[in-house]
């Protein structure tokens, strides 16, 4: 377990810097995608395998196909000449590596408090991850579920009216 | 490993799809960033959820993938309209609003 937290932190995070520093976008997607399936590896050592699953399905399945499919329709050999302006990239690694120390500073002295729930390691994984998510998706977190439906309603408009040719 | 490691990763890709969100000029590599926000705050949640053994954090997951989803599609469907408005997708090019 130990070992694999730090194989899938250290793909996770060198496929992060890969994806913001490729010139090529389609190279980034890519890499995206890897570090996506990291994150899966994640959730599935957080016994949340159901989550794992829909991270591959929904993000590196749904969002990435869309994303590639865009870079494809733009043109990408005038794409990859945009230039990073040298004075913006400085100021963004100050404010990146304040931000960096500052978070590794509040987690490293921050305390929890002490776990409240009853839905432990060996509950979890004797009911179901997925049982588990479903009945509280129903239950507790129904109306946040049916608001969640008219969302994307309200996205595939949105995404209608960008894409017609006249607003 | 401890709910911390999980935590400093997070941070982590965060901290990189912030830098990616700064300093890059190209849309696609900015939305692409943006994922990687939502995704750190993704992990961040599975993680104090697993550790406080709740459930909740991880429902708020799925409702951030329904969010990301639909601001894929949106963000998409900007940059296809913006391509098509100045044939770059160079953010620098955006300045109709400044003075």
């Amino acid at each position: 377990m130990e070992a694999l937290f730090y194989v899938f932190s250290i793909i996770a995070v060198f496929s992060a810097l890969m994806v913001i520093s490729m010139k090529n976008p389609l190279t980034s997607a890519l890499y995206l995608v890897l570090c996506f399936f990291a994150l899966a590896g994640f959730y599935v050592l957080l016994d949340m395998q159901f989550l794992a699953a829909m991270q591959i399905l929904v993000y590196a399945g749904a969002i990435m196909v869309l994303v590639v499919l865009i870079i494809m329709l733009l043109n990408l050999s005038k794409i990859k000449k945009i230039k990073m302006d040298l004075h913006q990239v400085f100021i963004a690694m100050v404010i990146f590596i304040i931000l960096l120390v500052e978070i590794t500073i509040y987690i490293l002295n921050g305390s929890l408090k002490k776990p409240t729930g009853i839905y432990t390691h060996a509950l979890i994984n004797k009911i179901g991850n997925t049982q588990i998510l479903g009945e509280f998706l129903f239950t507790k977190y129904i109306f946040p579920f049916e608001v969640a439906s008219v969302f994307l309603l309200v996205a595939i408009i949105g995404a209608y009216l960008f894409a017609k040719k006249k607003y | 490993m401890s709910i911390n490691g999980y935590l400093i990763v997070a941070g982590i890709i965060f901290c990189i799809g912030m830098l990616g969100v700064l300093m890059r000029k190209n849309l696609i590599v900015i939305f692409m960033s943006l994922e990687l926000m939502f995704n750190a705050a993704n992990l961040g949640f599975v993680a104090v959820s697993n550790y406080l053994n709740l459930i909740d954090g991880d429902i708020f997951v799925i409702f951030v993938m329904v969010v990301a989803a639909a601001e894929a599609a949106i963000a998409l469907g900007i940059a296809v309209a913006f391509y098509r408005e100045k044939g770059t997708v160079d953010i620098d090019k955006a300045q109709e609003l400044k003075l």
